[in-house]
């Protein structure tokens, strides 16, 4: 049956490699081969997918050039559509669907976090700014840490829960029943990647904004 | 009822409570989204020409609001498939 932790396929001189990290490498040779292929025969799609990129992380953030930022979060935005994406082909499974990879790319985000605001800002004001009024600090803290668990828990349940009942539904009636909830996974696959690079922005970006 | 072991104890309780708690997990966000759509609505017919911000909003307020239901499926399905009390009790 189905299960929610991670299942291992074979090791490599004593690592063990599981399902998700296989799916991963399949992520990246799309992702990898799709850039070529678009960039040698239709370049000015890679314009607009950049322009579509630059359009959601500024609709979010208040600052006006977000140029050091699309990197990171178009790189976010791109890898967890295509690996939430990437269930459908029939022996993968989404590399999101293992709680190591939300995990993985939360931490990330919140690492950065506060990297971008120590950069922007400067190490003692930023920290100034971090605890303004100095009995708000233990919620700040509290704050940084369910942010992260929270962003990293989305993606997962979201992914998870839609692979789980098109497994059981499967299960019931093979023929034509999942679907729907396969088209449903892909839908909340593609909104679950605008919605964690749109928080993210949000996160930068009140980690940068001074109150002038 | 005079002689429930332990397995009769643990399986009925998780039943009970998966399918109380995802019921009630699923109602609340459920009816909180739909007021949300109600006032977003509203907020478009008033301005038709806001209807881009208004939609953005929206769409992200329902995934945010979305995964507080799935917070409560998350540890449903951990009670029901990877529990590690039930695992602890009977080792």
């Amino acid at each position: 049956m189905e299960s929610i932790t991670p299942q291992i396929i074979f090791t490599i001189l004593g690592i063990p490699i599981s399902s998700t990290i296989i799916s991963t490498w399949v992520v990246m040779v799309v992702i990898i081969s799709l850039a070529l292929l678009i960039s040698k025969s239709f370049p000015t799609a890679l314009d607009m997918i950049g322009e579509l990129l630059t359009g959601i992380i500024s609709s979010v953030m208040t600052i006006k050039n977000t140029d050091n930022y699309l990197p990171l979060l178009g790189s976010l935005a791109i890898f967890i559509a295509v690996s939430n994406s990437i269930g459908i082909v029939p022996i993968l499974t989404a590399p999101t669907s293992d709680i190591n990879t939300p995990i993985a790319l939360s931490l990330v985000v919140f690492f950065s976090v506060h990297f971008f605001g120590i950069q922007k800002k400067g190490l003692v004001n930023y920290f100034k700014d971090f605890a303004s009024p100095i009995f708000l600090l233990p919620f700040e803290i509290i704050g940084q840490v369910s942010r992260t668990l929270s962003l990293s828990l989305r993606l997962f349940g979201n992914i998870i829960s839609g692979e789980l009942i098109t497994a059981i539904v499967f299960g019931l009636i093979p023929l034509i029943a999942p679907l729907p909830l396969i088209g449903l996974s892909l839908f909340i696959g593609i909104l679950q990647a605008y919605v964690f690079t749109a928080l993210s922005s949000l996160y930068i970006d009140l980690a940068i904004a001074t109150n002038k | 009822m005079s002689e429930m072991s332990p397995e009769h104890i643990i399986v009925f309780s998780t039943i009970l409570i998966s399918g109380i708690g995802i019921i009630v997990g699923t109602a609340i966000p459920s009816i909180v989204e739909g007021r949300a759509v109600l006032k977003a609505l509203d907020g478009i017919i008033r301005q038709p020409e806001a209807a881009d911000d208004i939609r953005t909003t929206l769409l992200i307020s329902m995934a945010l609001l979305e995964s507080a239901s799935i917070y409560v499926l998350l540890v449903i399905l951990i009670l029901l498939f990877a529990n590690p009390l039930v695992a602890l009790l009977f080792n």
